[in-house]
C-alpha cells in the first residue's frame, strides 16, 4: 500500500510539470474533438500524431497519444446524445437512451451524467491499474519465451472472439496481419523476405504506414459512400448538473457499468469495446420497468458511459505490463512506444518507472480536465457539428500525407497509405474487419521471434508448449474460447450483444 | 441449412457473392506467400529458417479462404455492397498527386520538379475535394488557402519537421538574400489575407444577390 502511494506520488510529480499538464491537456482537447466529430477516430488520429510526437520525450508524447483516446470516449458520447449518431464507435449504445433525453429537452443532463459517470469510471479504472500493474508485472518476469507466445495466441483468439462479424474472417485478419510483419528482413538470418528485391520493403512494412492507410484512408473512402444527414438538437440543451433523485437513480448504473466496463478492459482481445453493451443488456434487465429504455431512461446513458470509459482505461494494463496490446489503439501506442525506443511489456515499469506510473497519474488528471472542459465547451462542440464532411476529408487526408511524409522523407511511404487505404476500403466491402489485422501485424514478430527461441531452447520439441503448466493452459483456455465461438448457440447470444437495442 | 431454391431472390451456385470475393482474395493471397517465400530455407523445428513462418502463415491463409469459397456455394451470405469507384479513384489521386510533387520524385528517365508543401498541399485539397460530389469550387479554395498556411506554420514553423516547404526553384533563386524562416511566415501571411479575402468576397457577393442566401441555406 506504501508502495502503491509512493509510485502513485512519482506518477504525479511526473505528470504535473507544466510540460505534461500541458500535453495532457492538448490531447483531451484533441481527443474530446475527434470523438465529437464523427467520421474522425481516435485511431486516425493517433496514427496522423504519431510522427508530431517525435520531437517530444517519451513521457509526454505516450501522455498525449492516451489523452486523445480517452478523450475521445468522452467526446463520442456528446454527439451521440445531440445529433443521434455515435461519434465513436463505443457510443453506439448511448444514442438509443441518450438522444431521447435530448429530444424530452435534457440533453444537458445527459451530457452531464454521461461526464460524470465517465469521471468516476475513470478514477476506478486509473486506482486499478495502479493496484494490478505490480502484481501482472511480476508475473510477467518469470515468463520464459514459450509462455509469451502462449499468451499472445490467447490474446489474438480472444480478440478473433470479442471481434464482431465472422469468426474464421477474424482469424484470417489475423493470419494476414502476421504474414505481412514477416516482410522484410529476417531478424534471425539477415535474409531477406518477400521483398521482391525491393529496397523500402527491406526494413518490412512501415507500421504508420499501414495504420494510417488501413484506419485513416479507408476511413474517409467508407465515409464517402454515404451522404450524411445530422440533426443536431434543437431544443435547449438546458441544466447541466442532474439532480438528486436523477443521481441516486443513475449511481447504481454507474457502479455496475465501472465494474463491467473494467473487468471487459483487462481481457486481451477488444474487450473494452464489449462493456457498453454488456451495461445496457445489465440495466435494462435489471430495472423495474425495462419498457423505460429507449424513451430517456437515465441509466441506459449513466452506465454504458461509465463502462465505456473503464475499458478503455483498463486496455492499458495487458499492454504496459504484459506488453499485449488489446485493440487497434493499444497497437498504435505499441508503435509509439518503440518510436520513441521503449519496449512494451514488463520491463516499462522497472526500467521506465516514469513512463509507467507518470501515464498512470496523468489519466486520472486527464479525466478531471476531461469533466472541466467538456460541460462547459458543449455549445463550441455543437457548432464544430455543423462544419460538414465535404470540408472535412480533404483536411484529414493533408493532415495524413504530410504525417507520413515527414517520418521518413519518402514520397513511397505517402503512395503507400493510398494503397493500403484502397486495401482496407476493399477489406470493408468484403465483411472483413481491419483491426484484428494489426494487431496480427504488431505481435508477429515478436511472436515468431518467441516460437522459434522456445522451439530453440526445445530443440524443436513442440510439446514444450504442453509440458509448462502456463502455456498449457493459456493454450487451453485458447482452444476452448475459439470452439465456444465457433458453436452456433454462442454464436447467436454473441451478436446479440452486438445489436441489443 | 435447407433454403428453398431462390427464395432469397438469388439465382445460380454462389450463395453468399462477398464470401466468394473473399475467399478468392484470400486463397490468392496465400497462394502468392507461399510462391513469393518459396525459395526461402525452410529449417527445422528445432532451428527455424526464414522461410517456415512465412509458408505456414500462407497455408493458413489459403486455407481459410478455401473455407470461405465453401461457405459462399452452402450458406446464402451478404452481396457486395455497392462501391463509390468515384471517391476511391479520386482520393488515390490526390494522394499520389501529393507524393509526387512535394519533392523531386524520378519515375522512370522523368524527374517530377520539387514544389513543395506550398504547392502539393493545395493540389491535394484541390484534387481530394472532389470525392466527394457536393464538392464546391469556391469552399474548396478557401480551405485549401487557409489550411496550408495552417500547416506550414504548423509542420514548417512550430515543429520544424524535415518537409520542404518552397519550390526548389524559389529557394535557390533566394538563397542568400532572405531567410527561409522569414519567407515562410511571409508566405503563410499571403495565404491566410487572401483566404480571409475570398471569404469576405463570397460574403460580399451573397448579400448584395438576396435570391443565392436562400438556395444557399437550403442547401447548407
Amino acid at each position: 500500500m506504501t508502495d502503491l502511494l509512493a509510485n502513485l506520488g512519482l506518477g504525479f510529480s511526473v505528470a504535473l510539470t507544466f510540460q505534461n499538464l500541458g500535453l495532457c491537456f492538448l490531447g483531451c482537447l484533441v481527443g474530446t474533438l475527434i470523438g465529437v466529430l464523427p467520421g474522425v477516430g481516435p485511431i486516425a488520429t493517433i496514427a496522423m500524431l504519431l510522427p508530431i510526437t517525435f520531437g517530444l520525450d517519451p513521457v509526454g508524447a505516450l501522455i498525449m497519444l492516451a489523452g486523445i483516446y480517452y478523450g475521445a470516449q468522452y467526446g463520442g458520447s456528446t454527439t451521440a446524445i445531440l445529433v443521434n449518431i455515435p461519434g465513436e464507435a463505443t457510443s453506439v449504445i448511448t444514442t438509443l437512451d441518450g438522444h431521447q433525453m435530448a429530444r424530452q429537452g435534457r440533453a444537458g443532463i445527459a451530457l452531464g451524467i454521461a461526464a460524470m459517470g465517465s469521471f468516476f469510471a475513470g478514477t476506478v479504472a486509473t486506482l486499478l491499474i495502479a493496484a494490478l500493474g505490480a502484481p501482472l508485472t511480476g508475473l510477467a518476469m518469470i515468463f520464459g519465451p514459450a509462455e509469451y507466445f502462449a499468451l499472445m495466441v490467447m490474446g489474438l483468439v480472444f480478440a478473433v472472439v470479442l471481434a464482431r462479424g465472422s469468426v474464421l474472417k477474424a482469424v484470417a485478419m489475423i493470419l494476414v496481419g502476421i504474414l505481412l510483419a514477416s516482410v522484410g528482413t529476417d531478424l534471425e538470418t539477415g535474409q531477406e523476405r518477400m521483398t521482391f528485391g525491393l529496397n523500402f520493403l527491406a526494413d518490412g512494412v512501415d507500421f504508420s504506414v499501414l495504420a494510417m492507410g488501413l484506419f485513416g484512408v479507408a476511413e474517409i473512402l467508407r465515409n464517402l459512400d454515404q451522404t450524411e444527414t445530422r440533426e443536431v438538437v434543437r431544443q435547449q440543451i438546458g441544466r447541466l448538473l442532474p439532480g438528486r433523485a436523477e443521481l441516486k437513480q443513475a449511481a447504481p448504473s454507474v457502479l455496475r457499468g465501472t465494474a463491467i466496463g473494467s473487468i471487459l478492459g483487462i481481457l486481451p482481445g477488444n474487450g473494452a469495446v464489449l462493456g457498453p453493451f454488456a451495461s445496457y443488456a445489465i440495466e435494462k434487465r435489471l430495472a423495474k420497468d425495462p419498457s423505460r429504455f429507449g424513451h430517456g431512461a437515465i441509466e441506459g446513458v449513466a452506465g454504458p458511459e461509465s463502462a465505456n470509459n473503464a475499458g478503455s482505461q483498463t486496455s492499458f494494463i495487458p499492454l504496459l505490463t504484459l506488453g499485449i496490446p488489446p485493440n487497434a489503439v493499444m497497437a498504435l501506442m505499441v508503435g509509439a512506444m518503440t518510436i520513441h525506443g521503449i519496449i512494451p511489456g514488463p520491463g516499462v515499469m522497472t526500467k521506465n518507472p516514469n513512463l509507467f506510473w507518470g501515464m498512470i497519474a496523468s489519466m486520472w488528471i486527464g479525466n478531471l480536465m476531461l469533466l472541466i472542459i467538456n460541460l462547459p465547451l458543449v455549445g463550441l462542440w455543437v457548432r464544430l457539428l455543423k462544419v460538414p464532411y465535404r470540408l472535412m476529408f480533404p483536411a484529414i487526408l493533408m493532415f495524413c500525407s504530410i504525417g507520413i511524409y515527414s517520418i521518413n522523407s519518402l514520397p513511397t511511404d505517402v503512395m503507400f497509405i493510398a494503397f493500403f487505404g484502397v486495401v482496407g476500403y476493399a477489406l470493408i466491402k468484403l465483411g472483413f474487419e481491419p483491426a484484428p489485422l494489426l494487431l496480427g501485424f504488431v505481435l508477429g514478430r515478436l511472436m515468431e521471434e518467441y516460437l522459434r527461441r522456445s522451439l530453440t531452447l526445445s530443440r524443436g520439441d513442440p510439446m514444450v508448449f504442453f509440458e509448462r503448466p502456463v502455456t498449457a493452459v493459456l493454450l487451453l483456455i485458447s482452444v476452448a474460447m475459439l470452439a465456444l465461438a465457433l458453436t452456433p448457440k454462442l454464436r447467436k447470444s454473441r451478436d446479440e450483444v452486438f445489436t441489443e437495442a | 441449412m435447407s433454403e428453398p431454391k431462390g427464395g432469397s431472390g438469388r439465382h445460380g451456385l454462389v450463395r453468399g457473392p462477398q464470401s466468394l470475393a473473399a475467399g478468392l482474395g484470400l486463397l490468392a493471397l496465400g497462394v502468392f506467400a507461399v510462391w513469393a517465400g518459396g525459395d526461402l530455407p525452410q529449417g527445422t523445428l528445432g532451428a527455424m529458417g526464414p522461410g517456415l513462418m512465412p509458408r505456414w502463415l500462407g497455408i493458413g491463409v489459403a486455407t481459410c479462404g478455401v473455407a470461405l469459397l465453401a461457405a459462399a456455394f452452402v450458406k446464402d451470405g451478404d452481396p457486395i455492397p455497392p462501391v463509390a469507384w468515384r471517391g476511391l479513384f479520386v482520393v488515390v489521386l490526390a494522394i499520389i498527386a501529393f507524393a509526387v510533387t512535394i519533392r523531386p520524385v524520378g519515375i522512370g528517365s522523368f524527374m517530377t520538379p520539387g514544389l513543395g508543401l506550398i504547392v502539393a498541399g493545395p493540389l491535394a485539397i484541390m484534387i481530394g475535394g472532389y470525392a466527394s460530389p457536393e464538392a464546391r469550387f469556391g469552399e474548396l479554395v478557401i480551405l485549401a488557402l487557409l489550411l496550408t498556411a495552417g500547416c506550414m506554420l504548423l509542420f514548417g514553423d512550430l515543429l520544424n519537421l524535415p518537409i520542404p516547404i518552397f519550390p526548389t526553384v524559389v529557394i535557390e533563386a533566394v538563397s542568400g538574400s532572405i531567410s527561409t524562416r522569414l519567407l515562410l511566415r511571409i508566405a503563410v501571411g499571403v495565404l491566410i489575407i487572401l483566404g480571409l479575402g475570398l471569404i469576405a468576397l463570397r460574403r460580399g457577393a451573397n448579400r448584395r444577390r438576396p435570391v443565392d442566401v436562400a438556395t444557399h441555406s437550403l442547401t447548407t
